[in-house]
Protein backbone atom coordinates (compact mmCIF):
# COMPACT_ATOMS: atom_id res chain seq x y z
CA UNK A 1 0.00 0.00 0.00
CA UNK A 2 1.18 3.46 -0.72
CA UNK A 3 0.29 7.10 -1.29
CA UNK A 4 -1.86 8.27 -4.19
CA UNK A 5 -1.36 11.67 -5.84
CA UNK A 6 -4.36 13.12 -7.64
CA UNK A 7 -4.28 16.17 -9.86
CA UNK A 8 -5.74 17.46 -13.14
CA UNK A 9 -4.38 19.83 -15.83
CA UNK A 10 -7.59 21.90 -15.74
CA UNK A 11 -6.61 22.98 -12.22
CA UNK A 12 -3.76 24.90 -13.87
CA UNK A 13 -6.05 26.34 -16.55
CA UNK A 14 -8.24 28.16 -13.97
CA UNK A 15 -6.78 31.67 -14.05
CA UNK A 16 -7.89 34.62 -11.88
CA UNK A 17 -6.78 38.09 -13.09
CA UNK A 18 -3.08 38.89 -13.44
CA UNK A 19 -1.52 39.70 -10.09
CA UNK A 20 -3.96 37.49 -8.15
CA UNK A 21 -2.04 35.40 -5.59
CA UNK A 22 -4.07 32.24 -6.28
CA UNK A 23 -2.42 31.70 -9.65
CA UNK A 24 -1.65 28.77 -11.97
CA UNK A 25 2.09 28.93 -11.12
CA UNK A 26 1.21 27.60 -7.65
CA UNK A 27 0.23 24.24 -9.06
CA UNK A 28 3.06 24.30 -11.62
CA UNK A 29 5.52 24.67 -8.71
CA UNK A 30 3.81 21.84 -6.78
CA UNK A 31 3.88 19.57 -9.84
CA UNK A 32 7.55 20.38 -10.47
CA UNK A 33 8.60 19.45 -6.96
CA UNK A 34 6.49 16.28 -6.94
CA UNK A 35 8.34 15.14 -10.07
CA UNK A 36 11.53 14.90 -8.02
CA UNK A 37 12.94 11.39 -7.73
CA UNK A 38 12.16 11.14 -4.00
CA UNK A 39 8.53 10.83 -5.08
CA UNK A 40 9.11 7.91 -7.45
CA UNK A 41 7.05 5.59 -5.21
CA UNK A 42 3.96 7.82 -5.50
CA UNK A 43 1.07 6.42 -7.50
CA UNK A 44 -0.37 9.10 -9.77
CA UNK A 45 -3.83 9.45 -11.23
CA UNK A 46 -5.72 12.16 -13.02
CA UNK A 47 -8.62 13.32 -10.86
CA UNK A 48 -11.97 12.25 -12.32
CA UNK A 49 -14.65 14.92 -12.83
CA UNK A 50 -16.63 15.52 -9.65
CA UNK A 51 -20.35 14.78 -9.63
CA UNK A 52 -23.03 17.37 -9.02
CA UNK A 53 -24.87 14.89 -6.78
CA UNK A 54 -21.87 14.89 -4.46
CA UNK A 55 -21.59 18.69 -4.43
CA UNK A 56 -25.20 19.22 -3.33
CA UNK A 57 -24.62 17.36 -0.06
CA UNK A 58 -22.50 20.32 1.05
CA UNK A 59 -23.99 23.18 -0.98
CA UNK A 60 -27.59 24.05 -1.71
CA UNK A 61 -28.86 23.26 -5.16
CA UNK A 62 -29.55 26.93 -5.94
CA UNK A 63 -25.94 27.79 -5.01
CA UNK A 64 -24.55 25.17 -7.38
CA UNK A 65 -26.88 26.53 -10.04
CA UNK A 66 -25.59 30.06 -9.41
CA UNK A 67 -21.98 28.87 -9.77
CA UNK A 68 -22.82 27.01 -12.98
CA UNK A 69 -24.60 30.05 -14.40
CA UNK A 70 -21.70 32.33 -13.47
CA UNK A 71 -19.28 30.28 -15.55
CA UNK A 72 -18.35 32.61 -18.44
CA UNK A 73 -17.81 31.44 -22.01
CA UNK A 74 -15.03 33.97 -22.28
CA UNK A 75 -13.37 36.55 -20.07
CA UNK A 76 -13.80 36.54 -16.31
CA UNK A 77 -16.72 36.81 -13.96
CA UNK A 78 -16.21 38.08 -10.38
CA UNK A 79 -18.19 36.34 -7.60
CA UNK A 80 -16.77 38.70 -4.99
CA UNK A 81 -13.73 40.99 -4.80
CA UNK A 82 -11.35 37.99 -4.49
CA UNK A 83 -13.15 35.17 -6.22
CA UNK A 84 -13.23 34.84 -9.98
CA UNK A 85 -14.45 32.45 -12.61
CA UNK A 86 -13.05 32.07 -16.11
CA UNK A 87 -14.06 29.50 -18.75
CA UNK A 88 -11.92 26.78 -17.04
CA UNK A 89 -12.93 27.50 -13.45
CA UNK A 90 -16.09 25.38 -13.24
CA UNK A 91 -14.34 22.31 -14.63
CA UNK A 92 -11.39 22.98 -12.28
CA UNK A 93 -13.72 23.23 -9.27
CA UNK A 94 -15.36 19.96 -10.30
CA UNK A 95 -11.91 18.35 -10.70
CA UNK A 96 -11.16 19.35 -7.08
CA UNK A 97 -14.41 17.67 -6.03
CA UNK A 98 -13.54 14.57 -8.08
CA UNK A 99 -10.08 14.42 -6.53
CA UNK A 100 -11.58 14.49 -3.05
CA UNK A 101 -14.19 11.80 -3.73
CA UNK A 102 -11.73 9.57 -5.62
CA UNK A 103 -9.35 10.04 -2.68
CA UNK A 104 -12.07 8.90 -0.29
CA UNK A 105 -12.77 5.83 -2.48
CA UNK A 106 -9.04 5.04 -2.52
CA UNK A 107 -8.59 5.00 1.26
CA UNK A 108 -12.01 3.64 2.24
CA UNK A 109 -11.57 0.80 -0.27
CA UNK A 110 -8.07 0.16 1.14
CA UNK A 111 -6.45 0.65 -2.28
CA UNK A 112 -4.07 3.24 -0.83
CA UNK A 113 -2.91 4.24 2.65
CA UNK A 114 -3.47 7.91 2.06
CA UNK A 115 -3.95 10.49 -0.68
CA UNK A 116 -2.74 13.96 -1.60
CA UNK A 117 -4.87 16.05 -3.96
CA UNK A 118 -2.76 18.68 -5.73
CA UNK A 119 -5.63 20.83 -6.87
CA UNK A 120 -6.86 24.40 -7.16
CA UNK A 121 -8.96 26.50 -6.68
CA UNK A 122 -8.99 25.93 -2.92
CA UNK A 123 -12.28 25.17 -1.17
CA UNK A 124 -12.36 25.78 2.57
CA UNK A 125 -13.86 29.31 2.44
CA UNK A 126 -16.84 28.20 0.31
CA UNK A 127 -19.87 28.16 2.58
CA UNK A 128 -23.07 26.26 1.96
CA UNK A 129 -24.47 29.24 0.02
CA UNK A 130 -21.57 31.56 -0.60
CA UNK A 131 -18.43 31.62 -2.76
CA UNK A 132 -15.59 33.60 -1.24
CA UNK A 133 -11.85 33.72 -0.62
CA UNK A 134 -10.88 32.21 -4.03
CA UNK A 135 -13.14 29.19 -3.29
CA UNK A 136 -16.09 27.84 -5.31
CA UNK A 137 -16.88 24.35 -4.00
CA UNK A 138 -15.83 23.14 -0.57
CA UNK A 139 -14.03 19.99 -1.70
CA UNK A 140 -13.03 18.87 1.83
CA UNK A 141 -16.61 19.06 3.13
CA UNK A 142 -17.91 17.41 -0.03
CA UNK A 143 -15.39 14.57 0.41
CA UNK A 144 -16.46 14.13 4.05
CA UNK A 145 -20.15 13.90 3.18
CA UNK A 146 -19.35 11.57 0.29
CA UNK A 147 -17.50 9.22 2.67
CA UNK A 148 -20.63 9.07 4.80
CA UNK A 149 -23.03 8.54 1.90
CA UNK A 150 -20.97 6.05 -0.10
CA UNK A 151 -18.76 4.25 2.38
CA UNK A 152 -20.73 4.24 5.60
CA UNK A 153 -18.13 6.31 7.44
CA UNK A 154 -19.96 7.50 10.53
CA UNK A 155 -17.56 10.06 11.92
CA UNK A 156 -15.44 12.20 9.65
CA UNK A 157 -12.88 14.80 10.72
CA UNK A 158 -11.44 17.67 8.74
CA UNK A 159 -8.28 19.20 10.17
CA UNK A 160 -7.22 22.48 8.57
CA UNK A 161 -3.80 24.11 9.06
CA UNK A 162 -4.18 26.79 6.39
CA UNK A 163 -3.26 30.24 7.77
CA UNK A 164 -6.86 31.34 7.14
CA UNK A 165 -9.80 29.94 9.04
CA UNK A 166 -11.94 27.56 6.99
CA UNK A 167 -15.21 29.38 7.59
CA UNK A 168 -16.88 27.39 4.81
CA UNK A 169 -16.11 23.98 6.30
CA UNK A 170 -17.15 25.25 9.71
CA UNK A 171 -20.42 26.57 8.24
CA UNK A 172 -21.24 23.26 6.52
CA UNK A 173 -20.30 21.14 9.57
CA UNK A 174 -21.76 23.51 12.20
CA UNK A 175 -24.70 21.50 13.53
CA UNK A 176 -23.63 17.92 12.74
CA UNK A 177 -22.14 16.04 15.67
CA UNK A 178 -20.69 13.35 13.43
CA UNK A 179 -18.54 15.81 11.51
CA UNK A 180 -15.52 17.37 13.23
CA UNK A 181 -13.72 20.51 12.12
CA UNK A 182 -10.43 21.45 13.79
CA UNK A 183 -8.41 24.44 12.66
CA UNK A 184 -5.22 26.30 13.43
CA UNK A 185 -5.12 29.69 11.76
CA UNK A 186 -3.95 33.23 12.27
CA UNK A 187 -6.35 35.59 14.02
CA UNK A 188 -7.05 38.38 13.33
CA UNK A 189 -6.96 37.67 9.62
CA UNK A 190 -9.35 37.00 6.73
CA UNK A 191 -12.13 35.80 6.94
CA UNK A 192 -12.52 36.92 10.57
CA UNK A 193 -14.11 33.73 11.92
CA UNK A 194 -12.39 30.99 13.93
CA UNK A 195 -12.56 32.16 17.55
CA UNK A 196 -12.28 29.41 20.19
CA UNK A 197 -15.84 30.28 21.27
CA UNK A 198 -17.18 29.05 17.89
CA UNK A 199 -17.81 25.43 18.82
CA UNK A 200 -20.87 24.35 16.79
CA UNK A 201 -22.52 21.50 18.65
CA UNK A 202 -19.22 20.64 20.32
CA UNK A 203 -17.82 19.42 16.98
CA UNK A 204 -15.77 22.49 16.08
CA UNK A 205 -12.34 23.13 17.59
CA UNK A 206 -10.70 26.43 16.70
CA UNK A 207 -7.16 27.07 17.89
CA UNK A 208 -6.23 30.53 16.57
CA UNK A 209 -2.65 31.77 16.55
CA UNK A 210 -1.43 35.34 16.85
CA UNK A 211 0.40 37.20 14.10
CA UNK A 212 4.10 36.39 14.42
CA UNK A 213 3.53 33.01 16.08
CA UNK A 214 5.83 30.26 14.87
CA UNK A 215 6.42 26.53 15.07
CA UNK A 216 6.37 26.36 18.85
CA UNK A 217 2.91 27.92 19.17
CA UNK A 218 1.61 25.99 16.16
CA UNK A 219 2.76 22.65 17.59
CA UNK A 220 1.34 23.55 21.00
CA UNK A 221 -2.03 24.37 19.42
CA UNK A 222 -2.09 21.06 17.58
CA UNK A 223 -0.78 19.00 20.48
CA UNK A 224 -2.83 20.76 23.15
CA UNK A 225 -6.12 21.47 21.34
CA UNK A 226 -6.66 19.88 17.96
CA UNK A 227 -5.15 16.42 18.42
CA UNK A 228 -6.87 15.72 21.78
CA UNK A 229 -10.22 16.85 20.31
CA UNK A 230 -9.59 14.64 17.29
CA UNK A 231 -8.78 11.73 19.60
CA UNK A 232 -12.01 12.23 21.55
CA UNK A 233 -13.96 12.32 18.29
CA UNK A 234 -12.74 8.85 17.13
CA UNK A 235 -12.86 9.55 13.39
CA UNK A 236 -13.45 6.86 10.75
CA UNK A 237 -11.61 9.05 8.24
CA UNK A 238 -9.29 12.06 8.53
CA UNK A 239 -9.40 14.72 5.82
CA UNK A 240 -6.73 17.42 5.86
CA UNK A 241 -7.27 20.91 4.46
CA UNK A 242 -3.61 21.38 3.70
CA UNK A 243 -2.89 25.06 3.22
CA UNK A 244 0.75 26.10 3.33
CA UNK A 245 0.27 29.86 3.69
CA UNK A 246 1.28 29.74 7.37
CA UNK A 247 4.80 29.41 5.94
CA UNK A 248 7.08 32.24 7.08
CA UNK A 249 7.64 33.45 3.50
CA UNK A 250 3.97 33.61 2.57
CA UNK A 251 2.77 37.05 1.45
CA UNK A 252 -0.82 36.60 2.74
CA UNK A 253 -0.12 35.26 6.23
CA UNK A 254 1.82 36.49 9.25
CA UNK A 255 2.83 33.18 10.84
CA UNK A 256 6.38 31.87 10.90
CA UNK A 257 6.12 28.16 10.14
CA UNK A 258 8.72 26.26 8.16
CA UNK A 259 8.90 22.92 6.36
CA UNK A 260 9.76 21.03 9.56
CA UNK A 261 6.53 22.25 11.18
CA UNK A 262 4.43 21.01 8.27
CA UNK A 263 6.22 17.63 8.34
CA UNK A 264 5.64 17.41 12.10
CA UNK A 265 1.95 18.26 11.75
CA UNK A 266 1.52 15.72 8.96
CA UNK A 267 3.18 12.92 10.94
CA UNK A 268 1.04 13.66 13.98
CA UNK A 269 -2.18 13.70 11.95
CA UNK A 270 -1.11 10.39 10.41
CA UNK A 271 -0.47 8.99 13.85
CA UNK A 272 -4.00 10.01 14.89
CA UNK A 273 -5.37 8.38 11.72
CA UNK A 274 -3.33 5.24 12.49
CA UNK A 275 -4.81 5.03 15.95
CA UNK A 276 -8.41 5.56 15.00
CA UNK A 277 -9.04 4.57 11.43
CA UNK A 278 -6.31 2.40 10.00
CA UNK A 279 -4.35 5.43 8.77
CA UNK A 280 -7.09 6.53 6.34
CA UNK A 281 -6.25 10.12 5.44
CA UNK A 282 -7.06 12.30 2.43
CA UNK A 283 -5.23 15.62 2.13
CA UNK A 284 -6.41 18.42 -0.15
CA UNK A 285 -4.33 21.42 -1.10
CA UNK A 286 -5.82 24.72 0.05
CA UNK A 287 -3.70 27.91 0.18
CA UNK A 288 0.03 28.69 -0.04
CA UNK A 289 1.09 31.70 -2.11
CA UNK A 290 4.88 31.85 -1.94
CA UNK A 291 5.95 29.46 -4.70
CA UNK A 292 9.10 28.32 -2.95
CA UNK A 293 7.45 28.02 0.47
CA UNK A 294 4.50 26.21 -1.07
CA UNK A 295 6.53 23.72 -3.12
CA UNK A 296 8.96 23.02 -0.26
CA UNK A 297 6.12 22.49 2.20
CA UNK A 298 4.10 20.26 -0.12
CA UNK A 299 7.29 18.24 -0.65
CA UNK A 300 7.73 17.44 3.05
CA UNK A 301 3.97 16.94 3.54
CA UNK A 302 3.81 14.32 0.79
CA UNK A 303 7.03 12.63 1.91
CA UNK A 304 5.57 12.33 5.38
CA UNK A 305 2.40 10.81 3.88
CA UNK A 306 4.68 8.31 2.11
CA UNK A 307 6.20 7.66 5.55
CA UNK A 308 9.51 9.03 4.40
CA UNK A 309 11.68 8.30 1.45
CA UNK A 310 14.33 6.03 2.89
CA UNK A 311 14.34 2.51 4.22
CA UNK A 312 12.41 2.51 7.44
CA UNK A 313 14.49 0.69 9.99
CA UNK A 314 13.03 -0.04 13.37
CA UNK A 315 14.76 -1.36 16.48
CA UNK A 316 14.42 -5.11 16.79
CA UNK A 317 11.30 -5.74 18.71
CA UNK A 318 10.45 -8.36 16.08
CA UNK A 319 10.49 -11.97 17.08
CA UNK A 320 10.42 -11.30 20.79
CA UNK A 321 6.92 -12.65 21.07
CA UNK A 322 7.44 -15.68 18.88
CA UNK A 323 10.70 -16.48 20.67
CA UNK A 324 8.79 -16.64 23.87
CA UNK A 325 6.20 -19.10 22.68
CA UNK B 1 -9.33 -12.43 18.57
CA UNK B 2 -11.32 -9.60 17.05
CA UNK B 3 -12.22 -8.03 20.37
CA UNK B 4 -12.99 -4.53 19.22
CA UNK B 5 -12.79 -2.84 22.61
CA UNK B 6 -9.47 -4.51 23.21
CA UNK B 7 -8.16 -3.43 19.80
CA UNK B 8 -9.27 0.13 20.40
CA UNK B 9 -7.62 0.15 23.81
CA UNK B 10 -4.34 -0.98 22.23
CA UNK B 11 -4.62 1.71 19.58
CA UNK B 12 -4.78 4.33 22.35
CA UNK B 13 -1.60 3.14 24.08
CA UNK B 14 1.55 5.20 23.91
CA UNK B 15 4.63 3.52 22.49
CA UNK B 16 6.17 3.24 25.95
CA UNK B 17 3.06 1.69 27.51
CA UNK B 18 2.61 -0.77 24.66
CA UNK B 19 6.27 -1.81 24.76
CA UNK B 20 6.19 -2.25 28.55
CA UNK B 21 3.14 -4.51 28.30
CA UNK B 22 4.73 -6.43 25.44
CA UNK B 23 7.84 -7.01 27.51
CA UNK B 24 5.82 -8.29 30.44
CA UNK B 25 4.00 -10.72 28.12
CA UNK B 26 7.32 -11.99 26.75
CA UNK B 27 8.60 -12.44 30.28
CA UNK B 28 5.52 -14.39 31.37
CA UNK B 29 5.68 -16.63 28.33
CA UNK B 30 9.39 -17.24 28.82
CA UNK B 31 8.87 -18.22 32.43
CA UNK B 32 6.35 -20.82 31.30
CA UNK B 33 4.05 -20.15 34.26
CA UNK B 34 0.89 -19.56 32.25
CA UNK B 35 -1.42 -22.36 31.15
CA UNK B 36 -1.95 -23.14 27.49
CA UNK B 37 -5.26 -21.29 27.08
CA UNK B 38 -4.00 -18.13 28.67
CA UNK B 39 -0.71 -18.30 26.84
CA UNK B 40 -2.60 -18.28 23.53
CA UNK B 41 -4.66 -15.29 24.62
CA UNK B 42 -1.70 -13.25 25.79
CA UNK B 43 0.32 -14.29 22.74
CA UNK B 44 -2.42 -12.85 20.54
CA UNK B 45 -2.45 -9.66 22.56
CA UNK B 46 1.33 -9.52 22.25
CA UNK B 47 1.07 -9.74 18.47
CA UNK B 48 -1.33 -6.78 18.44
CA UNK B 49 0.90 -4.77 20.75
CA UNK B 50 3.88 -5.51 18.54
CA UNK B 51 1.99 -4.34 15.46
CA UNK B 52 0.95 -1.15 17.25
CA UNK B 53 4.54 -0.42 18.33
CA UNK B 54 5.82 -0.99 14.80
CA UNK B 55 3.21 1.36 13.38
CA UNK B 56 4.17 4.13 15.82
CA UNK B 57 7.85 3.67 15.06
CA UNK B 58 7.19 3.79 11.36
CA UNK B 59 5.53 7.19 11.67
CA UNK B 60 8.18 8.51 14.03
CA UNK B 61 11.06 7.43 11.84
CA UNK B 62 9.95 8.67 8.48
CA UNK B 63 13.07 10.05 6.84
CA UNK B 64 12.21 13.26 5.10
CA UNK B 65 14.37 15.19 2.70
CA UNK B 66 14.03 18.92 2.39
CA UNK B 67 14.09 19.62 -1.30
CA UNK B 68 16.06 22.76 -1.98
CA UNK B 69 14.34 24.98 -4.47
CA UNK B 70 15.19 27.72 -6.88
CA UNK B 71 13.37 31.06 -6.62
CA UNK B 72 10.58 29.91 -8.95
CA UNK B 73 9.94 26.85 -6.80
CA UNK B 74 11.61 24.30 -9.07
CA UNK B 75 13.79 21.72 -7.27
CA UNK B 76 17.58 21.95 -7.25
CA UNK B 77 18.74 19.38 -4.64
CA UNK B 78 17.97 17.74 -1.30
CA UNK B 79 19.11 17.91 2.31
CA UNK B 80 17.87 15.93 5.34
CA UNK B 81 15.08 17.60 7.31
CA UNK B 82 15.12 17.58 11.10
CA UNK B 83 11.44 17.45 11.97
CA UNK B 84 11.89 17.82 15.75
Amino acid sequence: MTTLLLTHPVCIAHEPPLGHPERPDRLRAVNAVLNHEVFSALEREEAPPGRRDDVVRAHEDRYVEMIEKSSPEEGREPLDADTWMDPASLEAAYACVGAGTRGVDAVMGAEFDNVFCAVRPPGHHAERNRAMGFCLFNSAAIAALYARAHHGAERIAVVDFDVHHGNGTQDIFWSDRDLFYGSTHQMPLYPGTGAPSETGVGNICNAPLRPGDGGREFREALRGRILPALKDFHPDLVIVSAGFDAHRDDPLGGLELDEADFAWATLHLMEAADRHCGGRLVSLLEGGYDLKGLAGSVAVHVQALMRGTGEVTSPHIDDEVSDGE
Amino acid sequence: MGNETDDQAIAQLSFEAALAELESIVERLEQGKVDLEESIAIYERGEKLKKHCEQLLKSAEARIEKITLKGDGTPSGTEPLDVE
